[in-house]
C-alpha cells in the first residue's frame, strides 16, 4: 500500500500541468514540437546552381537512395527519399557542398510517384563536337577546367590550357580515336625542364 | 409509483439517459487516467485550427467509437460456431440493458419496486458477463479461449464478493426489493455496513469491470485482446456498447444500496451525479495506480482479503438485523 | 454526412504491425502513442487485435518468411482499412533491399504486398513526422468513406 502512496504522490504532483506538446495543431507554437536539434539530419536539399553532376553523391550513398538519368541531352540527379537513410554521406562528398541536410521531417506523402518524395535536379549535357553523343555536363566540364587552372604549377599553365581547348568538346571515344589529329603537347620534357 | 403510464414512460427514456451517462463515465474514466498520466485524453475543447475536421468536442469519444464500429465490415471466423459467436453479444447487451431497468434512477423508480427485484438485477448482470464469456469461447481463436478461460475464473471470485455484499445489506435492511432498500433511512450501524459493504462492492466492481489490477481477461500484452481477439465491427461493438450499459448499471447499483436516499427522489439529482463522479473517480485512481495481478495472485487476493471481509459483512448485517 | 461516417474519423484505432528491421521506427512510433504526443486527444488508440483496427502502421522492410503473415494481417483488418508505412524501409526498402541483385531473405518494403496509402519516410522519422503520417491516413480514410 506505501508503493502506492508514493506513486499517488508523485502523479499528484505535477497533476495541474499535462506534458503534452499540441503537435499537429498550430495554437501554441512554442509547445507545438518536441526538442529539434542543431544538427538533426532531415530531408536533404540541392542547390540547383552549384550542382554540377559529378556523381560523387550517386558513389556514396549507403541507401542507394540517389540515382542518376540520362535522357535527350539532360542529366537528373535525384535522391528517393522513400529509400534515403538521411545519412548525410552524400553532403560530406559532394565537393561543390551543394547538398545539405535541413531540420525538415515533416514528408509524409500520400503516394509513390508524389514530387514531394524526391529531390531532383536537372542539368545539362554537352554534345560531343565529332559524334553528337551528349557525355558530360557542361557545368563539370566548365567546372573542372576552374579547378584544374587553379591548382596547376605555374609553368605548365599555359601547355595544358591550350592543350585542354583543342581537346574541349569531345566524348573520351572520340579523344581516343582520333588523340593525334588534336597535336597536342604531350611530351613530359616540358615539366622536366622546370627542374 | 405504480403509475403504469409513467413507469413505461421512464422505461422508455431510461435507456438513452443510462447510454449517455454510461459513455460520461467511461469517458471520465479516460479521461482522468489520462490526466493521472500527465496527458491530456480525449479532448474536452478541441484546438481551434482542428475543429473543422476533428469535431469541437470529444465528450462522447466512446459512442464514437462505438459508432463507428457500427459502420465497420463484421469478420466472422471460420472455425467459430457460428450462431453462438454471432449472438452472444446481442444476448449480453439485451440482458445488460434489461438489468438496468431494475436498478432505480433519481426520479424515475422503473421496475426497482417488483419482488425479488434485487435478485433479479444481480442476476441479470452476471448473465451479461456470462454471454460475454460464451462468445468468445465459440470464436475458436486460442487468445480468445484464454481470456475466456481468465474470465471465468475472475468472475467467479468477484461475483462472490458481489453476492456477500448486496446480501449483506438485504439482510440488514430486511428487503430484496432495491426500492424499499434505496427508500430506506440511514443510522450509524447502517452506515458502518455502508462503508464495509462498499468498499467490498468496489472491488467486485473492479473484477466486473476489468479495472487494472483485474484487468487479466484483457491483457493486451499477453493475450492479444483476450476474449474480444475474434470479434469486429458490429458484432465489438455491441460488446462496447455491453460494457458502457454495464458501468452504468453498476454504478446506479451501488448508489441505490449504499447511499440510500440518493436514487429515490428528483431533488437528490445533483448529488446522485456528485456520487457517481466520486464513484468513477474511485475506479481511475485504482486503475492508475496499480499493475496488472496475475490470475492466480487475483484469486488469492479475493479469498484472503474480500472473502472474509465478505463474511465479515454478513455477520454485521445479521447483528444490525438481530439487534437494532 | 452522416454521425457513423464522422464517427470513423473521430476515432482511428491503430494496430501496429513490425515486420521486421532494426527497431527504430517502432521505438518512434511508441513515442508518438506515449504521453508527450498524446494521440488519444483525437480518439487514436492502440488496439491489440488487427480485427479492431482502422489503420494498419507497419515499420520495415518484410522478409520472405514474414509474407504471409503480412498478407494475412492485412486481410483481417476491417473495411474501411488504411495502411500507413512508417520509416525508410517500410517505404522504399533502403538499405536492405535493391531490385536488380535478389536477396535471398529479405522481399522489401510491405508495399509489394498490400497497398500502401501513406508513406512517411525517414530513418528514423521523429514521432511528430509518424503522427503527420497518421493524420493524412484518417483524411485517406474520410476520402475512402465517401467513395462508398
Amino acid at each position: 500500500m506505501s508503493t502506492e502512496i508514493k506513486i499517488l504522490k508523485q502523479v499528484l504532483s505535477k497533476y495541474s500541468k499535462p506534458m503534452t506538446l499540441t503537435y499537429p495543431s498550430t495554437v501554441a507554437p512554442d509547445r507545438r514540437y518536441s526538442q529539434i536539434p542543431e544538427g538533426l539530419r532531415g530531408i536533404p536539399e540541392r542547390d540547383n546552381d552549384k550542382c554540377i553532376g559529378c556523381r560523387a553523391c550517386y558513389f556514396v550513398c549507403s541507401g542507394r537512395a540517389t540515382s542518376i538519368y540520362d535522357k535527350d541531352a539532360k542529366r537528373t540527379v535525384e535522391i528517393f527519399l522513400f529509400r534515403c537513410t538521411f545519412c548525410a554521406h552524400c553532403q560530406e562528398a559532394c565537393p561543390e557542398e551543394a547538398i545539405k541536410m535541413t531540420n525538415k521531417f515533416e514528408i509524409a506523402v500520400p503516394d509513390r510517384e508524389d514530387p514531394a518524395a524526391r529531390v531532383l535536379t536537372d542539368l545539362e549535357l554537352l554534345k560531343c563536337k565529332n559524334c553528337g553523343t551528349p557525355f558530360v555536363t557542361k557545368k563539370l566540364a566548365d567546372r573542372t577546367y576552374e579547378r584544374l587552372m587553379e591548382k596547376i604549377d605555374p609553368i605548365v599553365k599555359e601547355t595544358v590550357s591550350t592543350d585542354y581547348k583543342k581537346l574541349d568538346g569531345y566524348c573520351p571515344d572520340c579523344k581516343r580515336a582520333y588523340g593525334v589529329d588534336f597535336d597536342t603537347h604531350t611530351k613530359k620534357y616540358v615539366w622536366l625542364e622546370g627542374i | 409509483m405504480l403509475d403504469p403510464v409513467y413507469t413505461v414512460l421512464s422505461l422508455i427514456i431510461i435507456v438513452p439517459l443510462a447510454l449517455f451517462l454510461g459513455v460520461i463515465y467511461s469517458f471520465l474514466i479516460r479521461k482522468l487516467s489520462a490526466r493521472f498520466q500527465w496527458r491530456v485524453g480525449p479532448m474536452f475543447r478541441m484546438y481551434s485550427d482542428l475543429k473543422p475536421l476533428l469535431g469541437t468536442t470529444r465528450l462522447l469519444q466512446p459512442l464514437y467509437d462505438i459508432l463507428k464500429l457500427y459502420g465497420k465490415e463484421t469478420i466472422v471466423p471460420d472455425v467459430s460456431r457460428r450462431r453462438l459467436f454471432v449472438y452472444s453479444p446481442y444476448l449480453s447487451l439485451i440482458f445488460a440493458v434489461t438489468a438496468i431497468l431494475f436498478i432505480p434512477f433519481p426520479g424515475m423508480p422503473l421496475l426497482s419496486g417488483v419482488p425479488y427485484s434485487l435478485i433479479i438485477a444481480s442476476y441479470l448482470l452476471i448473465a451479461s458477463t456470462l454471454f460475454s464469456i460464451l462468445g468468445p469461447v465459440a470464436s475458436g481463436s486460442p487468445w480468445a479461449a484464454i481470456g475466456a478461460r481468465r474470465e471465468v475464473e475472475l468472475f467467479l471470485v468477484s461475483e462472490l464478493g458481489f453476492v456477500l455484499s448486496i446480501f449483506a445489506v438485504a439482510i440488514a435492511r430486511q428487503s430484496l426489493v432495491i426500492w424499499d432498500i434505496a427508500n430506506g433511512g440511514q443510522s450509524i450501524y447502517l452506515a458502518l455496513l455502508t462503508v464495509a459493504a462498499g468498499v467490498l462492492m468496489l472491488v467486485a466492481m473492479l473484477g466486473k469491470l476489468h479495472i487494472k489490477p483485474f484487468d487479466m481477461p484483457e491483457a493486451e500484452a499477453e493475450i492479444v485482446a483476450g476474449p474480444y481477439t475474434e470479434y469486429s465491427g458490429k458484432l465489438l461493438g455491441t460488446y462496447y456498447l455491453t460494457k458502457v450499459f454495464i458501468l452504468y448499471g453498476l454504478v446506479a447499483l451501488f448508489i441505490s444500496l449504499f447511499l440510500p436516499p440518493l436514487a429515490t427522489s428528483v431533488l437528490w439529482l445533483p448529488l446522485y451525479l456528485l456520487a457517481a463522479l466520486v464513484l468513477v473517480f474511485l475506479l481511475t485512481a485504482v486503475q492508475v495506480l496499480n499493475p496488472r495481478y496475475r490470475i492466480k495472485n487475483a484469486i488469492n487476493w479475493y479469498l484472503k482479503v474480500v472473502i472474509p471481509l465478505g463474511i465479515l459483512n454478513l455477520i454485521i448485517a445479521l447483528a444490525i438485523w438481530l439487534v437494532v | 454526412m452522416g454521425i457513423i461516417d464522422k464517427s470513423r474519423i473521430y476515432s482511428p484505432w491503430l494496430y501496429h504491425l513490425h515486420c521486421g528491421g532494426c527497431n527504430g521506427c517502432d521505438i518512434e512510433t511508441l513515442a508518438a502513442l506515449a504521453p508527450r504526443f498524446d494521440v488519444e486527444r483525437f480518439g487514436i488508440q492502440l488496439v491489440p487485435s488487427p480485427r479492431h483496427a482502422d489503420i494498419l502502421l507497419t515499420t520495415g522492410c518484410v522478409p520472405k518468411q514474414f509474407i504471409p503473415m503480412v498478407k494475412r494481417i492485412y486481410e483481417q483488418v476491417p473495411e474501411p482499412k488504411v495502411v500507413v508505412a512508417v520509416g525508410s524501409c517500410a517505404c522504399g526498402g533502403s538499405l536492405f533491399y535493391d531490385d536488380a541483385p535478389d536477396n535471398y531473405a529479405i522481399l522489401g518494403h510491405p508495399d509489394l504486398l498490400i497497398p500502401v496509402d501513406v508513406y512517411v519516410p525517414g530513418c528514423a522519422p521523429k514521432p511528430e513526422a509518424v503522427i503527420n503520417g497518421v493524420v493524412q491516413g484518417i483524411l485517406k480514410l474520410a476520402e475512402k468513406r465517401t467513395k462508398k
